[in-house]
């Protein structure tokens, strides 16, 4: 058996792969990574991840290994260190196969200029689905482990690893992006042409209120001449919806799967990884 | 016949569109239309009836253009009138007192009724599930008496209780769960709607009926305390 316990979370450190599908007419939202492409290149590294990775945010976390051995790859800009049994240290670069030893406690300190950040361990974490899928939406408690993980939180591993040859990703490409054209969405005719005209002119920011629901805005208000409040109905990540206060709100993985405030447009789903990476503060613009 | 067009949403997404309004029997076109595309094995990620809509969401633009050509086909054959749906009825104790009921006094100001008359006018309705969205389990309820009638809030709330009841426009809910969320706050129900571990995972279902009741503080610690599992709910409060 091999064994690991978290030793520092970091934050928002959970569990995530590609989504939980065909479950939103019960009201369960795809959830998953916030961005999947960093899971994509962390898969050409360690093919065998059982679809299980870790996923923080802003701040890594650490993992010190109690028995036996694992290999890991750690995905996204952010700088990684592991203290040997032995009590030297070493710095380890994303995208490169990392084996920890009994013993061994490797740390992913803060993501660089981005917000999110996964570790891929082959083999996985030794966890069973939750409806067919390994992604936690910590607001609804649905997941293999329904909650952030804590201090103390242990993974056992049967499988041994495979090889410890170093591989390396020397093809990672994450693009950086801060405009956004974006489709027209249901209740596009919701908002005036001056409304519009805003709300492709005007730059928004990325305030502190924002997690893997949803990212709130602010900047130039969005007042619909109609009404701010719709019959609910269904909606999918990348949607932008505008309540009452004009302020609009882009809805990420962990979606509300119904919603009723009007929704002015929609990312392109390839998009929506983008945005997840720009911390708050960050200013974005649209383009219809 | 109350659908009108199917209508592409963002590159992966598809809506189709029942009209503006809402009603039982639109809900009960919707959810015949629901149950016919869930069985023509689209390559689809979700399904998601509602009041006026179903969306319908992909993996990828071109599994969207495949299964948009096959409903196009089929979706002269959906006869609305052939689902029959199991309804059950539910009598669900609420407590309405004031440390559950975060926004009675902005009910009763907006429609100049005493706490007592908002009480009156939401448990002596008897109410239609039209679907569960939004949150696991979270039931849309209608429709309430029309002098009930109130906007969501102006911004969401970040943390609505788990269990508590709300009311925006013309329908009530209840929140399963801790939850940000837009709704009027009423009160709360005195045990939990979902749970992964039973088969049904909602408590309601599409097509059920649903009565409230008034209970006071103690009785609703009473019931808290017993920690009813779903099966006991089905037994003691549906019929």
């Amino acid at each position: 058996m091999n064994t690991f316990t978290i030793t520092r979370t970091g934050t928002y450190l959970t569990v995530q792969d590609f989504g939980r599908y065909h479950y939103q007419h019960l009201g369960i939202s795809p959830s998953g990574a916030m961005d999947p492409r960093i899971l994509k290149e962390l898969e050409k590294v360690i093919p065998q991840h059982a679809n299980q990775f870790l996923e923080f945010a802003y701040v890594g976390p650490s993992l010190k290994v109690s028995a036996g051995a694992i290999r890991v790859c750690v995905g996204g800009d952010c700088n990684i260190f592991v203290q040997k049994n032995n009590n030297t240290q070493i710095e380890h670069q994303p995208y490169t196969s990392i084996n920890l030893f009994e013993g061994d406690e490797l740390t992913v300190y803060n993501t660089i200029d981005s917000v999110f950040g996964y570790i891929a361990i082959e083999n996985g974490l030794g966890l069973e689905p939750c409806l067919n899928s390994f992604a936690t939406d910590t607001k609804a408690n649905i997941g293999s482990i329904n909650r952030p993980l804590q201090i103390g939180d242990t993974f056992n591993i049967k499988e041994d690893v495979s090889s410890w040859k170093v591989v390396f990703n020397e093809t990672v490409n994450i693009e950086k992006q801060n405009n956004f054209k974006v489709y027209p969405g249901p209740q596009l005719n919701y908002f005036s042409d001056l409304a519009l005209q805003s709300f492709v002119s005007s730059t928004y920011t990325i305030t502190t209120q924002s997690d893997r629901m949803g990212l709130r805005l602010q900047g130039a208000p969005l007042i619909s001449h109609i009404s701010h409040d719709i019959l609910s109905e269904g909606i999918l990540p990348g949607c932008i919806q505008v309540p009452s206060n004009g302020q609009p709100i882009v809805l990420m993985r962990d979606i509300p799967c119904t919603g009723g405030y009007p929704k002015i447009a929609i990312l392109a789903s390839e998009d929506i990884a983008k945005i997840a990476q720009l911390p708050p503060g960050s200013h974005i613009n649209f383009d219809l | 016949m109350y659908f009108k067009e199917i209508i592409l949403y963002g590159d992966r997404g598809l809506i189709l569109d029942f009209g503006q309004q809402s009603s039982k029997s639109i809900s009960q076109e919707v959810n015949a239309y629901y149950h016919h595309l869930k069985v023509l094995g689209l390559s689809s990620t979700n399904i998601v009836p509602s009041f006026n809509k179903i969306v319908i969401s992909f993996y990828s633009e071109v599994d969207r253009k495949q299964s948009l050509n096959k409903i196009q086909q089929e979706i002269s054959q959906i006869n609305p009138s052939t689902t029959t749906q199991n309804q059950s009825t539910w009598t669900i104790p609420v407590c309405y007192e004031d440390s559950f009921a975060l926004d009675m006094q902005r009910i009763q100001e907006l429609h100049d009724l005493t706490k007592e008359e908002v009480i009156q006018l939401h448990s002596n309705t008897t109410y239609y599930t039209y679907y569960i969205g939004f949150m696991p389990g979270f039931p849309y309820l209608g429709d309430i008496h029309p002098s009930l009638i109130t906007p969501r809030l102006e911004s969401p709330r970040i943390q609505i209780p788990a269990r508590s009841v709300g009311i925006a426009k013309e329908h009530t809910c209840i929140y399963p769960k801790v939850s940000p969320g837009g709704w009027n706050i009423i009160g709360q129900v005195p045990f939990n709607l979902f749970s992964l571990e039973h088969p049904r995972t909602s408590l309601f279902l599409p097509g059920d009926e649903i009565k409230f009741h008034a209970i006071n503080q103690k009785e609703f610690e009473r019931i808290q305390k017993k920690d009813l599992s779903i099966d006991s709910l089905i037994k003691e409060y549906a019929s």
